[in-house]
């Protein structure tokens, strides 16, 4: 969350020279980050970030004893003023009516009635909340805005004599209740949301999120019921973020504010409204407060604090700074007790927290920049790291022409393949096009050929997991590698020829391609007997495999073997062989191989209809073979091929 | 005798060897093997050898002669191509060569290559985790209160299945914090300790900085004696490594549940130099979030928090990409827009 600091407003709090951008630059080195710093009206406004623990910073007075922590410790004298403001009129009249408060629902609440005269703002105060991007409406309102920003604690005011009060009833919501905020927006509530009524069943206020029309000050105010109250923050946020009111006051709230802040920040809206609306209290201030903090001291050694900073910290040093900070210290030995301040109680509650802000004040940039020492590392062997081979597989593919694509894995039930009964559903996706997690790549991968409609030509492969459905347990995550080859008849053997090449480089032996079982011309594949994926041809112009790339991988192997290279030299032949087209190459290749020991290879040269060419090399370890030697083998092939598949020679 | 004959082989041959062209040749040939030749004269003087060594040293003088004439027949034929060669038309140079094929890898991939390498260099280890992950893993266990904005279904992508009594809901990881638990786990709560997480992450919003899905790097280093200085020491190194020598890292005060104290981490820009530009703030980039791991999440992960401390980052790989120089990309969507004429660029 982001807020605007005035500068003239922050040097009240704050007594010191630095300049602004002195105390911008060391905000930001130890403390919050300001973002930017702009001129407006002669004054200068610091545009600062502050994080979500520190709720206690969303205001001028919590910047200002930050600020003077920061650079006393730089060097640089500054000095926090803290303030007490002092209203000049009193009363001991009682309200007149009753609060019925919720503890659930609100842990302070603090209110007085005050007479007031409804007019502009000062200029003082028109600009300053202005500037801090704040719309100025009257002196009543702004007051509210004024206080808020200054102490960091949210301010409500009521025009008392819309109320109608009865007696005010501070409770939960019901559902299908409903309200018109002050921005003449009609809500229907879920019910559970923190409400003013005024006992008559009426809603009041929506409280810590924002004021409701029927309430609010208007020109004709007079009486007014200046209300602090300090809630639930986690039914704000509901309500905030249910609702989209994203006031100030909603996004201070949903934070928890330190209800010790209220008695202050009252008081301070009773002055000032004394100053800019000839106010004059009219009642006593009424205090519900059922749960006040308790103390919290924090004790942790100076061993410690040097351990986890990792230089050596004087304990002078953490002392002054604590104390800069507003905790209360005390040391004994090396031991250093503090006290946490209110604003901090929700933040500061271990030793950790304590150091934390010892280092910041200290500075990190004084740290030295230290390697972790290595005492001990685990063995380490390639051909076992998952992450070793799929980048060479990636790699791979890149050289073989392939583009790299990374697809979402949230699909449409458009691209799920199957009954989405089986799918991993997301409960609250961000669009239609995103709500199962697929349990195929290639629709995804289709999707990319669509998209780029424009080549005639591509290929493209992704990495990338799938996610199948358990009940009880996480979906089961797997890696997967699959591509797609997009080329006017492009013929099935094209992606084959890739994945064997695959296998090859990652040493995967005992691959066998099978008619698929999907159907269709495409080949389930398999390594032993387990399943590893599928090539298939799915249009005259496309063709995509898809395989289990953690089977790959932990198949995969960089074992090497050395065979002595041949003495004698290889005998080479071609025979072309007429057998039906069902028979299947594989089949015949293999029966070629049973013949003898000395083929040494065969591989499928070409094929025309019913001819095929098959490439033998014939070689022996121990002699030169002789044409008698390679005849007789040949031979043997030929009626074996006779005999099994009906086959016969070529003349 | 027999010396002199080896003599003239060898002599013969590094001239031959040396021959520039066939001019040069004749008159090598002319000079060993001509009427009046080295070895010629040479065989003319077999005859007053004594009878016994005469078959010997005769069939020595053959197999030079022999040699000779091999070697001047090799160099010619040499020297008659080299000829040919030279004076062949010349051929234009620019046109374009035969080319190999050549894909591309995603930006990201490149990226997550790149960072695994600078962090393997300083001995850690990389992991992966599970993208669908129990909210134990993702939240609770990191220290993050009940109603933590981030544990809402307005940021976080939550999946249709039972609650798990202990683990809670099933979501989408939305950091790679939640493998610090996993990385503890597997070591059985034993320290040493240097893990690099990089994976997917899933967060529910979509706009020009951002993608319902995106990567992270997570670093977790757990063991005796870890202080802040440590983390500065990795980060510096990284800075250095990655993006280069002149840029610089510094940490400011942050918040995040699952460190104490938690950091921001800046990188000087790379455009201005560490001066101040329309990119960066006053010379910043903020690259992300780093801190000292909390001692719950320590405790979650069953490790002894007396004897160990550690801390942890996690930073977006789409952001440290686009820190670097020549890659302002303006719409992060377009990385997985999958667009070739995109993809193809890199």
């Amino acid at each position: 969350m982001n807020i605007k600091i005035v500068d003239s407003w922050l040097r009240e709090y704050l007594k010191t020279k630095a300049s602004c951008e002195t105390i911008a630059e060391k905000l930001s080195l130890s403390s919050v980050s300001v973002e930017k710093i702009e001129k407006v009206h002669g004054d200068l406004i610091y545009d600062i970030e502050v994080t979500s623990n520190r709720v206690d910073l969303m205001s001028v007075i919590g910047i200002a004893r930050e600020a003077a922590a920061s650079l006393t410790q730089s060097g640089i004298p500054a000095e926090f003023i803290s303030s007490n403001p002092n209203p000049k009129t009193k009363s001991k009249e009682n309200l007149p009516f009753k609060i019925e408060n919720d503890p659930k629902l609100v842990n302070r609440v603090i209110t007085v009635l005050m007479e007031v005269k409804i007019g502009d703002s000062p200029k003082f105060i028109k600009e300053r909340i202005e500037e801090s991007g704040i719309r100025s409406l009257n002196n009543l309102i702004d007051v509210t805005n004024y206080v808020m920003r200054e102490t960091g604690h949210p301010v409500h005011v009521f025009d008392f004599d819309r109320l109608n009060l009865e007696k005010m009833i501070i409770r939960e919501a019901k559902k299908n209740e409903k309200i018109i905020t002050l921005d003449e927006k009609m809500h229907v509530l879920e019910g559970g949301d923190i409400v003013a009524d005024n006992g008559k069943g009426q809603i009041i206020d929506l409280l810590g999120v924002m004021g409701t029309a029927n309430s609010v000050v208007t020109d004709k105010t007079r009486k007014i019921l200046l209300f602090l109250d300090n809630n639930d923050p986690n039914r704000i946020r509901k309500t905030s973020m249910k609702h989209e009111i994203r006031s100030e006051a909603a996004i201070i709230n949903e934070k928890g504010v330190d209800p010790e802040l209220a008695k202050q920040a009252l008081m301070r809206g009773i002055e000032l409204y004394e100053q800019v609306a000839k106010g004059k209290v009219i009642s006593e201030i009424l205090d519900i407060y059922p749960n006040k903090p308790k103390r919290k001291s924090i004790i942790v050694s100076k061993e410690k604090i040097d351990a986890f900073i990792g230089v050596e910290v004087p304990l002078k040093t953490s002392v002054e700074i604590l104390e800069k900070l507003g905790f209360r210290t005390a040391t004994k030995g090396n031991l250093l007790e503090a006290e946490v301040p209110s604003p901090r109680l929700c933040d500061v509650l271990i030793e950790e927290d304590l150091i934390e802000e010892i280092a910041r004040i200290y500075g990190y940039q004084r740290l030295p920049s230290i390697l972790p020492p290595l005492n001990s590392a685990k063995n380490y062997h390639i051909g076992n790291n998952e992450f070793y081979w799929e980048q060479r597989i990636k790699n791979a593919l890149k050289y073989w022409g392939f583009t790299e694509c990374y697809t979402y894995s949230m699909i449409s039930e458009d691209l799920f393949e199957g009954p989405t009964s089986d799918a991993v559903e997301i409960k609250n996706p961000l669009s239609k096009d995103m709500v199962y997690l697929r349990k195929t790549l290639i629709p995804s991968l289709l999707e990319v050929v669509k998209e780029n409609k424009g080549r005639d030509e591509l290929k493209i492969f992704e990495v990338a997991n799938i996610y199948e459905k358990k009940t009880g347990e996480l979906p089961k995550e797997r890696r997967m590698i699959a591509g797609v080859i997009k080329k006017t008849n492009v013929s099935f053997f094209e992606a084959k020829g890739i994945v064997e090449q695959l296998f090859k480089d990652t040493g995967l032996k005992k691959i066998k391609f099978k008619n698929s079982e999907y159907g269709g011309v495409g080949s389930s594949v398999y390594i032993d007997e387990s399943y590893l994926g599928e090539v298939e041809l799915l249009e005259s112009n496309l063709v995509n495999f898809e395989f289990n790339l953690e089977k790959i991988i932990k198949n995969s192997s960089l074992n090497k073997k050395y065979k002595k290279l041949a003495k004698y030299p290889p005998v080479i032949e071609d025979l072309a062989i007429i057998a039906r087209e069902e028979i299947k190459t594989a089949e015949i290749i293999d029966e070629i191989y049973m013949q003898s020991d000395l083929i040494k290879e065969v591989s499928l040269l070409d094929q025309f209809k019913e001819t095929r060419t098959f490439h033998i090399v014939y070689q022996s370890e121990n002699n030169n073979l002789t044409t008698n030697e390679t005849a007789k083998i040949r031979e043997k092939i030929l009626s074996s091929l006779q005999v099994k598949f009906d086959a016969r020679l070529k003349k | 005798m027999e010396e002199e004959l080896i003599n003239i082989k060898n002599s013969a041959i590094s001239l031959i060897l040396d021959a520039s062209d066939l001019k040069e040749l004749e008159e090598i040939m002319l000079l060993f093997l001509g009427k009046s030749g080295k070895l010629t004269l040479a065989i003319k003087e077999l005859p007053k050898l004594p009878i016994e060594k005469r078959v010997e040293v005769g069939s020595l003088a053959n197999e030079v002669k022999k040699t000779i004439e091999n070697e001047l027949n090799q160099k010619k034929e040499e020297l008659t191509i080299h000829k040919k060669e030279t004076k062949k038309k010349t051929i234009d140079i620019t046109n374009p060569g035969v080319l190999p094929p050549l894909g591309h890898l995603h930006l990201i991939t490149q990226a997550i290559e790149e960072i695994t390498e600078v962090f393997e260099k300083i001995s850690f280890t990389k992991v992966r985790y599970p993208e669908v992950e129990w909210d134990w893993y993702a939240f609770e266990a990191l220290n993050f209160p009940e109603n933590h904005p981030a544990r809402d279904d307005w940021e976080t992508f939550f999946i249709k299945s039972d609650i798990a009594s202990k683990k809670g809901p099933m979501i989408l990881t939305p950091h790679t914090s939640s493998g610090q638990i996993r990385e503890m786990e597997r070591l059985n709560g034993k320290p040493p300790i240097r893990m690099l997480n990089i994976a997917k992450c899933y967060r529910r919003q979509s706009d020009v900085s951002h993608t319902p899905m995106f990567h992270q790097f997570e670093g977790l280093v757990v063991d005796e004696n870890i202080a802040i200085t440590h983390l500065k020491g990795t980060l510096d190194y990284f800075v250095k490594s990655y993006f280069g020598e002149e840029r610089k890292a510094r940490i400011r005060p942050y918040h995040f549940q699952f460190t104490e104290p938690s950091f921001e981490v800046d990188v000087s820009c790379g455009v201005c130099n560490g001066k101040g530009c329309r990119l960066c703030k006053e010379g910043w980039l903020e690259m992300g979030g780093a801190g000292m791991v909390h001692p719950n999440v320590l405790k979650a992960g069953g490790i002894d928090t007396k004897k160990y401390t550690g801390f942890a980052f996690g930073w977006g790989v789409e952001r440290v990409l686009m820190m670097k120089e020549g890659i302002q990309i303006d719409d992060l969507r377009i990385l997985y827009s999958n667009k070739l004429e995109f993809l193809e660029q890199f």
